[in-house]
């Protein structure tokens, strides 16, 4: 890939806008800004973007609803930037289709980790799909149901595996807990948080290195879980 | 006038026909003794039923007694008999005092029982006076106090209908009270008086009623009870906007202590980035990669700080209005604890830091970011007081229905009188000078263990200070239901 990814930054704050555009370049990207929700929307359309960074805190529509109308015809990543930090407003984003969120203020290493992140996404989604994951010295393979820890394989229940390989599937984005138990455990049981703090608590006695300190599967509080690789 | 007939004219009738009656059976009585009894001795005896009629029924029915015992004497007992007329000079004499005698004693009797009358008078104003003010006294609201002062008057004066209106109090519509309840007047009032203290008009009571004079005794009762109605009310009025004054101040207070706690709070990093940016992008100084890292640095924390000073205020805002809902789901306190401790690592590293959570602690319903939010606090509180190179232990227990969590660290012991105190808004034991830190950290805690239905209190025990609060273990009376995997069994 030679040509420089393009950014587009769905923000009405100028200072946001002039701070980022200066840092992006200078990590080489291409940026191309939006000041309103339909401006925004617009320019996606005009000149489809490799990752999109929203406000949701729009002077016109609502960043979710932004969120909502770019993913009826596009799959591009979508990281949430905003000021709104309850996990309410965190968890609709990303239940209608956000693939990430960051609470202003940021740091920018952590904003370059994502880009990085959703850029290698949609790379994925576009070719064929990693079946092995590593994270550490823990290896998990998707196709042949088998997780190790440095060659060693390690035994997991039928459901142990199952909430792993949905999030080791998405590796590096946040899951809310909805969308995890709907997938694990069926639409019926999707208020369970419960579960996933027992089963979440097994995986990482038998992952982590230190299941007090999860360097692999983290806590994003309020929300959900991330998968979190090597990379 | 079907009633003034029965309350005035009937007992007027009844009483004077209750006197004749009595000379008449005396006179029948004493015309039966007659052939046992002196003249002098019929004369004595005709004195009793003036007597009684006087003490009995009054002066009136005493007099009119008095002067028909007299004629009775006369015609019944007096020679000639059944004539009027007197032939010997002794019965004129006798027959005279008797007359004066009868007139006398009546008016003596009459004038004690009048005296007397005025005492119980009184007597029963002052009580009513009495029970009026003391049923005043007690109450703290004007509409209570307006509903007491008509229902006293009404049942007082024996009035048919009462009303008070209370006009006074800028911008609010009046206070209108009907006694009795939920009844309306028919006609004029008979009465209207203003309820007036020295310094306000406070309204005006109406009064109905089918005798429209009042006696003397009356207006000069109901004169009172206005008089004490009219400060009642002011009282009333003067408390509330005194109340009103003092939660004013307050909530000066209050925001004074914020101001000066924010601007200071707000000011120090704002100064350092304002510093260390500036000095960067001063060409004076040639930095070298050290320095310019350690400014960098600088610029980023004191950022951090500023974020999460602003994020205090905010807590504590919504703590505030009351918009600080917990979203509960089930939570693992060690999780959260030990997320808290991740984060505040770099703090953390000159305590010795000890976790003792059972490994069979329940979930517990929470909010994650909330009760993460109260470790942060309580972690940062116990850094800030305990020296560096000091214990803190954060420590779990299951007790019943609910989970104890206690944050020990080694700072000085808190006097008694400041320990409930600290959980206040910006109360602080040392002068906000000397400490950094907007004094909300523990009352944001306080906040939001309350919200979660536990409660957060502090307490010095033999070498640490302790913190110590409980959360119910059980959302909505239920506890968490686990999944069945039946590859686990």
């Amino acid at each position: 890939m030679n040509k420089e990814p393009l950014i587009l930054l769905i923000d009405d704050e100028p200072q946001i806008l002039r701070a980022l555009k200066t840092i992006l370049a200078a990590n080489h990207f291409q940026i191309a800004a939006a000041a309103t929700g339909e401006q925004g929307i617009a320019q996606a359309v005009a000149n489809p973007p490799d990752v999109i960074i929203l406000d949701l805190t729009l002077p016109d529509l609502d960043g979710i609803q932004v969120c909502e109308q770019i993913r009826e015809w596009s799959r591009v990543p979508i990281i949430v930037l905003s000021v709104r930090d309850n996990e309410k407003d965190k968890v609709a984003a990303l239940d209608k289709g956000a693939d990430d969120y960051l609470t202003k203020p940021f740091g920018i290493e952590e904003l370059l980790a994502r880009i990085r992140v959703a850029l290698r996404h949609s790379e994925q989604s576009l070719g064929n799909k990693k079946t092995i994951i590593n994270a550490g010295s823990v290896s998990i393979d998707l196709a042949r149901h088998i997780v190790s820890r440095n060659d060693e394989e390690i035994r997991l229940t039928v459901t142990e595996f199952k909430l792993l390989a949905y999030l080791a599937a998405h590796p590096d984005r946040v899951l809310t807990h909805q969308a995890i138990l709907n997938h694990v455990w069926g639409f019926s049981e999707q208020d369970h948080v419960e579960y996933l703090r027992v089963y979440i608590g097994q995986l990482r006695k038998k992952l982590e290195i230190n299941p007090d300190e999860p360097q692999i599967l983290l806590t994003e509080p309020g929300i959900g879980y991330r998968f979190k690789t090597s990379e | 006038m079907p009633r003034f007939l029965k309350e005035k004219l009937f007992p007027l009738l009844y009483r004077h026909t209750a006197a004749i009656f009595c000379v008449a059976a005396t006179t029948f009585a004493l015309k039966l003794l007659e052939p046992n009894l002196e003249i002098q001795l019929i004369a004595l005896l005709f004195l009793l039923p003036v007597m009684v009629s006087t003490v009995l029924w009054g002066l009136t029915p005493g007099i009119v007694a008095g002067l028909l015992t007299f004629l009775a004497f006369n015609f019944y007992f007096i020679q000639p008999y059944y004539t009027l007329q007197v032939h010997k000079t002794q019965d004129l004499i006798s027959l005279t005092v008797f007359l004066i005698v009868a007139v006398v004693m009546s008016q003596l009797i009459g004038r004690a029982r009048e005296g007397e009358r005025v005492a119980r008078q009184r007597e029963w104003e002052a009580t009513c006076m009495y029970e009026l003010i003391s049923a005043l006294s007690s109450l703290q609201d004007a509409a209570s106090v307006v509903q007491t002062l008509a229902s006293h008057t009404l049942e007082t004066f024996n009035m048919d209908h009462v009303r008070v209106k209370i006009t006074h109090g800028k911008g609010q519509s009046a206070l209108l009270v009907d006694a009795p309840a939920g009844t309306l007047p028919s006609g004029e009032p008979a009465i209207e008086l203003p309820l007036k203290t020295a310094r306000e008009n406070e309204g005006e009571i109406l009064m109905w009623r089918v005798q429209a004079q009042l006696s003397a005794e009356e207006s000069r009762l109901l004169e009172a009870y206005i008089n004490q109605g009219a400060l009642a009310v002011e009282r009333i009025r003067l408390v509330k906007s005194e109340n009103k004054m003092r939660v004013l101040e307050e909530s000066d207070h209050l925001k004074s202590s914020l101001l000066n706690s924010v601007s200071h709070e707000l000011r120090s990093p704002l100064a350092a980035i304002k510093a260390s940016v500036s000095s960067l992008r001063s060409g004076a100084v040639d930095w070298d990669t050290d320095a310019r890292q350690d400014l960098l640095v600088t610029i980023e924390e004191e950022t951090d700080q500023l974020n999460f000073l602003v994020g205090n205020l905010l807590d504590m805002s919504r703590i505030e209005s009351g918009a600080l809902k917990p979203q509960k789901s089930w939570n693992a306190i060690d999780e959260i604890a030990k997320g808290v401790i991740a984060k505040m690592r770099k703090q953390l590293q000159e305590h010795r830091l000890e976790i003792h959570f059972p490994a069979n602690l329940p979930l517990v319903p929470t909010d994650y970011v909330m009760i993460g939010q109260v470790f942060t606090n309580l972690l940062s509180n116990s850094i800030k007081y305990g020296p560096a190179g000091t214990e803190i232990i954060l420590q779990a227990a299951h007790e019943k229905d609910l989970v104890h969590i206690q944050v020990k660290n080694q700072s000085p012991p808190v006097a008694e009188e400041h320990l409930t105190r600290i959980f206040e808004k910006f109360y602080r034991i040392t002068e906000a000078d000397r400490v950094t830190g907007t004094g909300l950290g523990l009352s944001i805690c306080k906040g939001i263990i309350e919200a979660h239905g536990g409660k957060i209190w502090a307490e010095n025990q033999p070498g640490y200070f302790v913190f110590h609060f409980t959360l119910p273990v059980m959302l909505d009376g239920a506890l968490p239901q686990y999944p069945k995997d039946p590859s686990d069994e």
